[in-house]
């Protein structure tokens, strides 16, 4: 068989969500970049996230800027000097050449900093508006610049470290708290495919069961079976999704119950026809005949007659899990402890993905969901194909 | 007069190409009833189908199927429909699955009339009932549906809806087949009726020999897609050369034999 | 006519069934779940008897029994209590919203169902052509993409790369004057919601309604309409869709619980004043009253047009009249 391209999305998702993280350092919870970052590769006129060292010389570190002027600054880290300096400055020297001094190191010969642009005092100090948020007075136009240590003693020892947070960050950038989109993108996919599976493999083990009793048992089952699956069909799904997770907890078990719980019915009914015809299959009426225990019979050809169709069935009901998952996730009735792509589409609601254009924080999310749905529903249709080869070119 | 010259159909089905009709010519004259006889798989079907346009898009269709002196076979379907039930009408297999299952009988024979006549519903309605009254259903079946009629039944509404547009010629697909006998023989005698006070042509398409030389002038016997004789009903017993016809007058004088 | 009562007899026993299952699991999932229902509108340094008061006020303190009979008379008459968070009866506070969501849903559904019937139609003709192609994707969209995040990327653009529509809301804040006016925003207001479901609806319904056609099309009968002459259209509209119409029924019948998780999906993205968003914060906030009396109000419309769908399908259906085969 030809490897489907489902084949490929779904290794390429198994990878990513379960191996990936191995190797990536980083705790996806913890901030790394300033709040609603957008991917490096989005938008070249703002400024990257930098961090650089300031080294000892009198040359200082020149680096070159390119970029429209960024909202933050960080300065953090110690100097030693030799002996005490009478005068010394932390020198900024902009591309256009105005000269600011971020902070005096006269008189101690021990410095320890830690300066933010977004402490008022500092702004002040360094002539900034207060309101404005973009630091255009050092950033003054593209060019060369230069942060240096300027005293009249040498410097022994400087473990200086100028942060720029800049405007882009990562593969995916970043949410309201910081975090990186990407590593929140790969944690979820463990989440959706861990509730997807196992909630299809609880609805598939209900709907066998179901559906071989009511189609070979028949009688009284068969219509109390059936008549289950009409009403569980005509409740509206999601709010007694949004009533059980909120009463039982948001945990994911529970969430893997509660939906395995409620989408067993279309199962079942695949399976109930299967074995009606079954039922009145010659050599199921030869054991019969024989006297075999009708446990037997199911357990020994029942469920094998079934199961082909069954794994169909499994890969094809993964996706409408996925989605319900997610829409819980998304109103907000999941863990919040938990990282999920419905939780993260959530979160980008609740927090302004709109008024800010996040747009970053939407679309790996969604079409992550919509990815991975899309590549469970080929490979029900290819197992279909394999269960049943009439379909082969019969469904466009 | 409908005049079939070198007519051959195939069908593509994958790679491999099936040979459904081969350079079949022959003639259905007006005014009489000629049999198309042969076995499932022969292609009489296939013809009567090729005669009205019905075959499916994949089917290749080469020679010419003249009615009244026009060529049919490469006409379009719009044009095609000018020609449908108002010079050539279909009489169906009557089973359960020949109609609509939704609609009622009464607007099933109703709906050339509107469309082909351009009758108000009202109007084409109760030629409707006159016609369902003509072929011994009574009025009252216009207002029943398919499930609700017997084969036999279904057999007359669907020679009535036949008749609705006073056809030319009529093409009657297996129309007694899976009826029992004595509703077989009705339903001949009221095709022949139904011809004869017309004045109509007609091709029955039946495997039933029998039932043909009961009814036809002519009978063309096909086999494997080829028309292999063609020969008058009354010569059967004695003038029949092919093999494949004496077969089949054998079986029918043996079934003869048994039944005396 | 027999066979009408008993077809009768089941849909209605099932309709009964419903109501009552959800009438027992509503009592029971809001009364013996965990955490204590008062304790979450009161204040801990409450005194003991202002407890005992409330808890006589929603008839908490009598025996579980009694509850659950007097909760059966509630619901008979649609009396839900108060609201704990707003302390307004839930009747009132469902009543005000239901034509925000009836305004949401009824044009969004009735269109989606026209389009993807119409285009539905055209693909099962036009086999292999664009219009299949589109529908075909159509389809695959609708049931592979989350709804809400369809929703989300359309409110993205609309509303904040092109801000053609509002943000979020019903109305506009403060509302405009005059009468039409008024009409006008709220209509300006529901345009991307009603677009958004349409274009989620229409695929899968479209993609249903070809593979039905498709299917009659193969069928004997449409070889003897078409040797009728009665035309394409005819062919297409009078007898392949009206031959697939009880299926299509049955198909929409099994939808209209979808419907209701719609509204609330859709409610929450918008942020609509309508049931569904009033169900998911009485959910949220563990307002028990307001929660299954909005529940149970839309399980009982769920089940009203379950009913009312139902005798649509036996209208379109003579065989069920006679008891030929059911379409279910």
């Amino acid at each position: 068989m030809k490897m489907r391209w489902s084949a490929w999305v779904l290794a390429v998702f198994l990878f990513c969500g379960f191996l990936l993280p191995l190797f990536l350092k980083g705790d996806p919870r913890e901030p790394v970049a300033a709040p609603f970052s957008k991917p490096v590769w989005a938008d070249r006129t703002q400024a990257p996230a930098m961090s650089l060292t300031v080294p000892t010389g009198e040359a200082g570190k020149t680096f070159s800027w390119s970029w429209e002027a960024p909202r933050g600054l960080s300065v953090t880290g110690e100097v030693l000097f030799a002996k005490t300096p009478s005068k010394a400055a932390l020198i900024w020297e902009t591309p256009a050449g105005a000269k600011w001094v971020l902070s005096d190191l006269s008189g101690q010969n021990r410095w320890t900093l830690d300066l933010d642009a977004r402490d008022m005092a500092f702004r002040i100090s360094l002539g900034l508006s207060p309101f404005d948020e973009s630091l255009r007075g050092l950033f003054d136009k593209h060019g060369m610049i230069r942060v240096r240590i300027e005293s009249d003693v040498p410097v022994e020892r400087s473990s200086l470290l100028v942060k720029i947070p800049g405007e882009r960050w990562g593969l995916f950038g970043t949410d309201q708290r910081g975090r990186d989109v990407f590593l929140l993108f790969l944690y979820g996919i463990r989440v959706s495919l861990f509730v997807g599976i196992l909630a299809v493999l609880v609805s598939s083990l209900i709907g066998l069961d179901a559906g071989l009793v009511a189609g070979y048992v028949g009688g009284a089952a068969d219509t109390f079976l059936m008549r289950t699956v009409d009403v569980l069909l005509s409740v509206p799904l999601l709010p007694v999704l949004m009533v059980l997770a909120a009463l039982w907890g948001k945990g994911l078990w529970q969430l893997v119950l509660i939906l395995g719980l409620f989408s067993w019915m279309g199962t079942a009914r695949t399976v109930r026809s299967m074995a009606l015809s079954f039922r009145e299959a010659p050599y199921v009426e030869g054991l019969r005949a024989l006297g075999a225990p009708t446990f037997y019979i199911l357990a020994r050809h029942g469920i094998p007659t079934v199961l082909p169709l069954l794994l169909a069935n499994i890969a094809l009901g993964v996706p409408g899990v996925i989605l319900s998952e997610a829409a819980l996730a998304y109103l907000g009735l999941s863990d919040p402890r938990v990282i999920s792509w419905g939780r993260m589409l959530h979160e980008a609601q609740s927090f302004g993905a709109f008024t800010t254009g996040a747009w970053w924080l939407l679309l790996p999310p969604g079409l992550g969901i919509a990815l991975l749905c899309l590549a469970f529903m080929d490979l029900g249709r290819a197992l279909e194909e394999w269960a049943d080869p009439r379909l082969k070119g019969g469904r466009a | 007069m409908i005049e079939i010259e070198g007519l051959s159909v195939s069908y593509r089905s994958g790679k491999k190409e099936e040979q459904a009709l081969s350079g079949v010519s022959l003639s259905l004259p007006s005014g009489q009833i000629t049999g198309l006889v042969g076995e499932s798989g022969s292609g009489k079907t296939t013809l009567v189908m090729a005669i009205l346009g019905l075959l499916p898009p994949e089917a290749r269709v080469a020679g010419r199927i003249l009615v009244d002196g026009v060529d049919v076979v490469g006409m379009a379907e719009n044009e095609r429909d000018r020609f449908r039930w108002r010079r050539v009408a279909l009489v169906p297999q009557g089973s359960q699955n020949a109609f609509n299952p939704v609609l009622s009988i009464g607007s099933q024979v109703a709906e050339p009339l509107r469309v082909h006549r351009g009758l108000g519903r009202r109007e084409a309605e109760r030629r409707a009932r006159m016609l369902l009254d003509e072929v011994g259903l009574g009025s009252k079946a216009a207002e029943r549906f398919p499930h609700e009629l017997s084969g036999g039944q279904r057999q007359r509404a669907a020679l009535a809806m036949a008749l609705s547009c006073d056809p030319a010629f009529l093409l009657a697909d297996e129309p007694t087949t899976a009826l029992d006998v004595l509703i077989q023989a009705e339903i001949a005698d009221l095709l022949k009726r139904a011809v004869r006070e017309r004045k109509m042509g007609m091709a029955l398409v039946t495997h039933d020999l029998p039932l043909a030389s009961g009814l036809c002038e002519t009978i063309c016997v096909l086999d494997g897609g080829r028309l292999v004789e063609t020969i008058l009903a009354k010569d059967l017993a004695r003038g029949a050369k092919h093999p494949r016809t004496r077969a089949l007058v054998a079986a029918l004088l043996e079934m003869e034999g048994n039944l005396s | 006519m027999r066979p009408v009562k008993r077809y009768w007899t089941r849909r209605l026993g099932g309709a009964a069934c419903v109501v009552a299952i959800v009438l027992v699991a509503n009592f029971f999932l809001f009364r013996l779940m965990p955490g204590d229902p008062v304790a979450t509108v009161l204040d801990p340094r409450f005194s003991p008897e202002a407890k005992a008061q409330l808890e006589a006020l929603y008839g908490l303190d009598q025996p579980l029994g009694v509850q659950f009979l007097l909760y059966l008379r509630r619901m008979a008459t649609f009396d839900f209590g108060l609201s704990f968070s707003t302390q307004r009866p839930v009747l009132e506070e469902i009543l005000e919203r239901l034509p925000n969501t009836l305004a949401l849903l009824v044009p969004a559904y009735l269109l989606s169902v026209l389009l993807g019937t119409v285009l539905g139609v055209i693909a099962a003709r036009r086999r292999g052509h664009l219009a299949e192609k589109a529908v075909l994707a159509a389809g695959a969209v609708s049931f592979s993409f989350p709804s809400f995040f369809v929703q989300m990327v359309l409110l993205l653009l609309f509303a904040y790369v092109f801000p053609v529509f509002p943000l979020r809301g019903s109305l506009s804040i403060p509302p405009p004057e005059g009468t039409w006016r008024i009409l006008a925003d709220r209509i300006w207001h529901l345009a991307l919601p009603v677009f958004s479901l349409v274009l989620l609806g229409f695929g899968g319904w479209a993609l249903t309604v070809r593979n039905l056609v498709v299917k009659v099309m193969g069928e004997d009968f449409m070889i003897l309409a078409r040797a009728k002459g009665i035309g394409e259209r005819r062919l297409l509209w009078g007898h392949a869709l009206r031959a697939a119409l009880p299926p299509l029924l049955t198909l929409f019948l099994l939808s209209l619980p979808g419907v209701v998780s719609g509204a609330v999906l859709t409610e929450t993205v918008f942020s609509l004043h309508g049931v569904g968003r009033f169900l998911l914060d009485s959910v949220l906030g563990q307002d028990y009253p307001a929660a299954g009396g909005a529940f149970y109000l839309l399980t009982l419309i769920t089940v009203g047009s379950n009913l009312l769908a139902d005798f649509l399908v036996q209208l379109a259906d003579p065989r069920i009249k006679t008891g030929g085969e059911e379409s279910r």
